[in-house]
């Protein structure tokens, strides 16, 4: 992605995965982030879901494992930042 | 909801709150602010906020709270909610969770974390009906009902087993969540309403019969996850993708319902309780200004707008009949205040005679309250505080952080019962005989008070009180009595710890141990059970983990009957040293001279072992070699069915 990582999805990134929003870059992902395991990555989606008003299908979920594939899943469903 | 600026806001500000060097309170006001009025997201900033400044909070007096939460369904998401809200109510949680598979081992069994030695202060038992009643939706299909009592039944007894098993090796507190009647079901709502055995029934009935399993266990209750879901709305409650892909067992819209609901009964179980609800006049318990519109003139009785303030003072008489006190605080002439509730003495669901305290007159209300805390003998942090006045109200606050203060719209005075209730300040596991007749028990005390001005000397005044001091074992006080003494009393405690059923049962049945209540009379009544002491006697020394007593009768020295037993038993049991502990807070002020009064030394005699350094605590020695600490003269004791009396102390 080209476009610049919104303030609120690092912010949310951040205080998830109790790292410092300048640690967030679009390459963080689930394999990079320590912190990053499965409760996380459901406390992250629910708290993505709540910020921008929007559901994930379960199954596309799973796939969500990058900062820069949430910005795209978000950008896909319209979600202006 | 707040303003976009305002969040962002409160977020750079919870932000660097730490950084700051905030006060931990003020950031912990910012955090509610936004999690209450920001957006769902933010709850992940507040409770990362929250963890950077729980070391303050805990410094500061919020209770730690530990617990196990038992499960099969996902409540790891929802856990940083229920430490918020928890946080807001003055606890600090921490919890830790079993496996989906393995809530019946690790309750029957004591498998994982669940062993004999752990010491968490709650477990919570949190199922899906799948893994506790799973037969039932299909049993229910039908809507015949055959075999559903019986389904019910074999996990009641399954559930029982699992509890007693539990309680019979730790002593934390059990909470069992119930299950949500469901909104839609395979019969359909008219199948649900008339056919007998649909499954909404059964869930009524397996919710039931789970309340009835709490109350034969000691320290169980029932959470009861159905009202929480109806509050907020069954048709938004269960979110279908959310349980299939992660067996999370609600929406996330609802976290903050459950976990405020969960927040609230740790405060019922863990917190002080509320005890004296004290309500302004003008505008509150009646509508209009009394000194301007005058006894006729003020609104109440039963037609509109009157019946709003009715309904109000109709709350307030319920209150009272379960022993919640009642206290006028009002600015206002005193005549004025009596002539009008003669002459509307139909209109008004209350009496002058109902209020255990009255402060009428044109002096600050915080200095009234406090007032009233000293002739009831109660902390401020016991005390309700309702006024239509934002400036009262916020004077209160300002002046007396510990009483709650409720403010009611005077423009809108339906709203008032309601106002009142979202608090639940006065909402409780248990009412004992003792809340029933609290009130009354007031009345008494102000009598008490007009016989001390009429009697001389102090000695001869608690002498003609004729007390007499009847001793009992604390299980059966009852048992749930002396829980709440634990749990309520601050002033007169000498180690102010909350203990729960299963550890008085502890002190109780082990050897060398004792568990030990008082009930108290005098010639104007029955005071009820008001003094416990926790003792444990082990080789020659007896150590007294918990004397208390209630402050409805401090100052007539009866804590010594307490002592002067648990010193006779000690002896029987071989003790020759008594050993008293005192952790002094910021209101156990009135038992801090105790143990020196008694004869006690706060030097470690020669070969008695010193007990371990736990924090704040104050060590005091008494030598059983030179009898019992002494009991005064003007006590009278009935054995009950304790025997033998105490020896050597006549009435």
């Amino acid at each position: 992605m080209s476009q610049p990582l919104p303030a609120s999805l690092r912010d949310l990134v951040a205080d998830t995965l109790e790292i410092e929003p300048d640690e967030v870059t679009p390459e963080l992902n689930t394999e990079t982030a320590e912190n990053w395991d499965s409760f996380r990555h459901l406390q992250l989606m629910l708290g993505v879901e709540g910020e921008y008003g929007i559901q994930f299908d379960p199954s596309a979920i799973a796939h969500l494992t990058s900062v820069a594939a949430i910005q795209d899943a978000l950008i896909k469903k319209g979600v202006t930042f | 909801m707040l303003e976009p600026a305002e969040r962002d806001a409160l977020r750079s500000q919870l932000r660097s709150a730490v950084a700051d060097k905030r006060p931990a309170e003020e950031t912990l006001v910012s955090i509610g602010r936004l999690y209450r009025d920001g957006k769902a997201s933010d709850a992940l900033l507040c409770a990362r906020t929250l963890q950077a400044i729980t070391p303050d909070l805990l410094q500061q007096g919020s209770r730690e709270i530990s617990a196990f939460i038992a499960r099969s369904v996902s409540l790891e998401p929802v856990l940083a909610f229920m430490q918020i809200e928890a946080a807001l109510a003055g606890f600090i949680l921490t919890a830790e969770f079993g496996g989906y598979g393995s809530f019946m081992d690790e309750m029957l069994n004591g498998a994982g974390p669940l062993h004999a030695t752990s010491n968490f202060d709650l477990i919570l038992l949190a199922t899906d009906l799948e893994d506790f009643a799973g037969a039932l939706p299909d049993l229910c299909a039908s809507g015949r009902g055959d075999g559903v009592a019986a389904e019910i039944a074999a996990c009641i007894d399954r559930l029982r087993s699992m509890l007693v098993a539990l309680r019979s090796r730790v002593r934390s507190r059990i909470l069992v969540q119930g299950f949500v009647v469901p909104d839609r079901t395979a019969l359909g709502d008219t199948g649900e309403s008339n056919l007998p055995g649909g499954l909404r029934a059964a869930i009524r009935q397996l919710n039931t019969q789970i309340t009835q399993v709490c109350t034969e266990v000691s320290s169980c209750t029932f959470f009861s996850v159905e009202d929480v879901a109806a509050r907020f709305g069954k048709a938004r409650w269960f979110d279908a993708r959310l349980f299939l892909s992660s067996r999370v067992p609600f929406a996330a819209a609802a976290f903050p319902a459950y976990a405020q609901a969960f927040a609230h009964t740790v405060r019922v179980l863990f917190g002080p309780m509320r005890k004296v609800l004290c309500t302004d006049l003008d505008a509150t318990l009646w509508g209009g200004i009394l000194g301007e519109d005058g006894p006729d003139g003020i609104a109440t009785g039963t037609t509109f707008p009157g019946n709003c303030y009715r309904a109000y003072q109709q709350y307030l008489l319920r209150l009272r009949a379960r022993g919640v006190l009642l206290a006028i605080v009002s600015k206002n002439n005193l005549a004025d205040v009596e002539e009008a509730f003669a002459l509307r003495s139909k209109d008004l669901a209350l009496t002058l005679e109902d209020f255990s305290a009255r402060k009428i007159g044109w002096g600050e209300k915080a200095l009234a309250l406090q007032d009233i805390a000293r002739e009831l003998s109660l902390g401020v942090d016991a005390f309700v505080f309702v006024d239509d006045n934002p400036a009262e109200c916020e004077a209160v606050r300002l002046a007396l952080p510990e009483v709650a203060v409720v403010h009611v719209p005077a423009d809108e005075p339906w709203h008032y019962v309601e106002r009142l209730q979202q608090g639940g300040y006065f909402d409780t596991a248990a009412i004992s005989d003792d809340d029933l007749h609290r009130a009354d028990h007031y009345r008494n005390e102000e009598q008490r008070h007009t016989l001390q001005q009429s009697v001389s000397s102090r000695e001869d005044f608690l002498q003609s009180l004729d007390i007499v001091c009847t001793l009992l074992p604390a299980t059966e006080a009852p048992l749930a009595r002396s829980v709440q003494l634990l749990g309520k009393t601050n002033q007169f405690n000498m180690t102010t710890r909350r203990h729960g059923a299963a550890e008085i049962e502890q002190f109780h049945s082990t050897p060398g141990g004792q568990a030990i209540a008082l009930r108290v009379q005098d010639r104007f009544g029955d005071s009820g059970v008001v003094g416990l002491l926790l003792a444990q006697t082990a080789g020659e020394v007896c150590r007294i983990d918990t004397l208390l007593l209630s402050c409805r009768v401090i100052g007539r020295d009866i804590e010594r009957a307490l002592l002067a037993e648990a010193a006779r038993r000690a002896s029987n049991d071989g003790a020759r040293w008594l050993i008293g502990e005192f952790v002094p807070t910021k209101k156990n002020g009135p038992a801090a001279g105790f143990y020196t009064a008694c004869g006690f030394t706060t030097d470690i005699p020669e070969g008695v072992p010193a007990p371990s350094q736990d924090g704040a605590s104050l060590w005091y020695w008494y030598d059983l070699h030179w009898g019992n600490p002494p009991v005064p003269t003007f006590l009278t004791f009935e054995g009950g069915d304790h025997e033998p009396a105490i020896a050597g102390v006549s009435a």
